[in-house]
């Protein structure tokens, strides 16, 4: 398990990372989300052991990177964002490089290196100088390079930009099948990837935790978590008295004809309004044509969380269920501390 | 220990595969070939001790030269963030890097053999002691010169400055000479002392002696811990 506890980094005047704090268990594939710029990737490099933290400590299983930073990197594999590496060698120079770096017996390397060459589809670019590999190959090359010497601690920055959606599927499958033995934290701000590929999520912000749950559970955080579709036909159709008994609810027009009206309510996930509605529509003498909710996808949420939408529904007058997750989301901290 | 061997061995590797190194070579034998030629065939001196000084003035522009990427460049194009995630010391990095040079430093020397071939097959009554005195101090100064030019490379900047910087470090150590007259008597035995070319040419009268090959290596390792300061000062990097 890695934990990461009050990590903080600054950059001049700059909080790049400040005061995070989040867990990887075992066997886990966690998703790091955020913006350009929120953070991730320092927050990565500190954890791999290149950037020095301006405070907070983290530790695999229980013992601090930083009382012994060897002991703590042989166990990670990393793949950079960008993924730099060394133009003028060829592949197979380059992985028998790292792996004499990272001191791998030569009988174990070569049994790696069927291993990554057969995985990373590497066999036609093995002799190939990597300046000339086209990105999607280069990609493999540093995914190769990461997990060669099998590490527990897989740490992968966007590890999919660049590739071909066939390569991004093969990719996914390679992460997906390496996460059911290793710890893996992934970074990206392409959702659907997150979505296909993580069990937990942690959001990031301007330097700041504002999720980290299961993936399940993040429309949760919202307070327009799901879409309730409605397309009603009858007279003069006007929900402005609905409005005014729930408050909180947000309605949008789509089609307005004199008979036929379309629109969409946004509600939270705890509260299910289907039948109030559907009696107010009875009382009203009008036919309901279509009625249906869906959730919101992942993309929506993570622009709801990290476009301030969220912060700014906070300091308006709450229903008590945002007081809720307002308080969910402060004690997310304490609760991985516990 | 390995780990620097490894380091060294493919810099060095990677570095016989450009164009550019032979280029350099090239130039530097006709260089020398001219200074060479000049000496042996209009004077008719069958020694090198001025090739050597010759030399040495050389290692001033060549070694800056191929150590400005070491570390820079690294830094560049973003692999030393690999290579410092690996569980290597960072001392090891910075030795492999000077090594490295060094390597290149006894190709370059090994190549200027070919003026030592010519004089042992036209001259008379060679000093062989000096001559293999004065090559195993011009690798002595090189080694010196190459973990300065680590030092400058290991600065947050680009190789150029990374090659300006190196030079003038280089070219304080060498100029001494040339103030030594116009010091004070008191100061005088302290600035020779840090003079490269009074240990230098201790070498080149064919004197090998302890306090020269100590001094160097102090310098060497001076530089190289100041590398090592350089990358972890400003919480760049993670100590290891």
């Amino acid at each position: 398990m890695i934990k990461i506890e009050n990590l903080s980094r600054n950059f001049g005047n700059i909080k790049a990372v400040d005061d995070i704090s989040f867990c990887i268990q075992d066997r886990e594939i966690l998703g790091f989300l955020g913006p350009n710029g929120a953070g991730k990737t320092t927050t990565l490099r500190m954890i791999v052991g290149y950037l020095q933290p301006t405070s907070g400590n983290i530790e695999i299983d229980g013992e601090s990177i930083f009382a012994n930073p060897i002991k703590a990197s042989s166990q990670i594999g990393y793949l950079p964002e960008h993924n730099p590496l060394y133009d003028e060698m060829t592949v197979i120079e380059l992985l028998a490089y790292f792996a004499s770096l990272r001191k791998l017996k030569r009988d174990y390397f070569k049994e790696r290196l069927d291993y990554v060459v057969k995985n990373c589809g590497l066999k036609e670019v093995l002799y190939q100088k990597i300046g000339t590999l086209s990105k999607g190959y280069r990609q493999r090359t540093g995914l190769a390079q990461a997990i060669l010497h099998n590490p527990r601690i897989l740490i992968m920055d966007e590890p999919t930009s660049g590739l071909d959606p066939n390569q991004i599927i093969e990719i996914r499958e390679l992460i997906r099948e390496l996460g059911k033995e290793k710890m893996v934290l992934l970074s990206s701000h392409i959702m659907q990837e997150v979505q296909a590929l993580c069990d937990r999520i942690v959001i990031i912000n301007k330097g700041k935790i504002i999720v980290d749950d299961t993936k399940d559970n993040l429309p949760n955080y919202l307070k327009k978590s799901r879409l309730l579709t409605l397309e009603v036909q009858g007279d003069n159709v006007d929900f402005s008295d609905f409005l005014a008994m729930y408050p909180f609810l947000e309605m949008e027009v789509f089609l307005q004809t004199e008979t036929i009206c379309k629109m969409g309510f946004y509600e939270t996930s705890e509260i299910d309004l289907r039948k109030e509605l559907a009696s107010f529509i009875r009382q009203k003498g009008w036919l309901i044509l279509e009625l249906s909710t869906s959730k919101l996808s992942l993309e929506s949420i993570f622009h709801e969380l990290t476009e301030g939408e969220y912060s700014s529904a906070k300091t308006e007058v709450a229903s008590p269920e945002q007081e809720e997750q307002n308080a969910h989301i402060t004690s997310i901290d304490e609760e991985e501390q516990q | 220990m390995t780990t620097v061997f490894t380091i060294a061995k493919k810099e060095y590797q990677v570095a016989m595969r450009l164009v550019s190194t032979y280029i350099v070579f090239i130039l530097f034998l006709v260089v020398i070939g001219v200074f060479f030629s000049n000496m042996v065939f209009k004077i008719g001196q069958a020694e090198l001790r001025f090739l050597f000084e010759m030399i040495h003035i050389i290692f001033l522009f060549y070694i800056p030269a191929i150590t400005m990427g070491s570390i820079a460049k690294e830094r560049q194009s973003g692999t030393l963030e690999l290579l410092s995630t690996l569980p290597i010391k960072l001392s090891s990095i910075i030795w492999g890097k000077i090594l490295a040079a060094l390597y290149q430093i006894i190709t370059i020397i090994f190549l200027s053999l070919t003026f030592f071939v010519i004089i042992v097959i036209f001259g008379e009554g060679i000093d062989y002691g000096a001559i293999i005195c004065g090559y195993i101090g011009l690798i002595m100064v090189g080694f010196a010169y190459a973990s300065i030019g680590v030092f400058a490379s290991s600065f947050p900047s680009n190789q150029i400055l990374a090659f300006v910087l190196a030079l003038l470090i280089s070219a304080a150590f060498y100029v001494l000479k040339f103030v030594l007259p116009l010091l004070p008597f008191r100061v005088l035995p302290v600035v020779q002392y840090l003079s490269f070319d009074y240990h230098l040419s201790s070498f080149l009268k064919g004197v090998i002696d302890t306090r020269d090959i100590l001094f160097f290596l102090g310098v060497t390792v001076i530089f190289a811990l100041l590398a090592q300061f350089n990358l972890q000062s400003r919480n760049l990097m993670q100590e290891r």
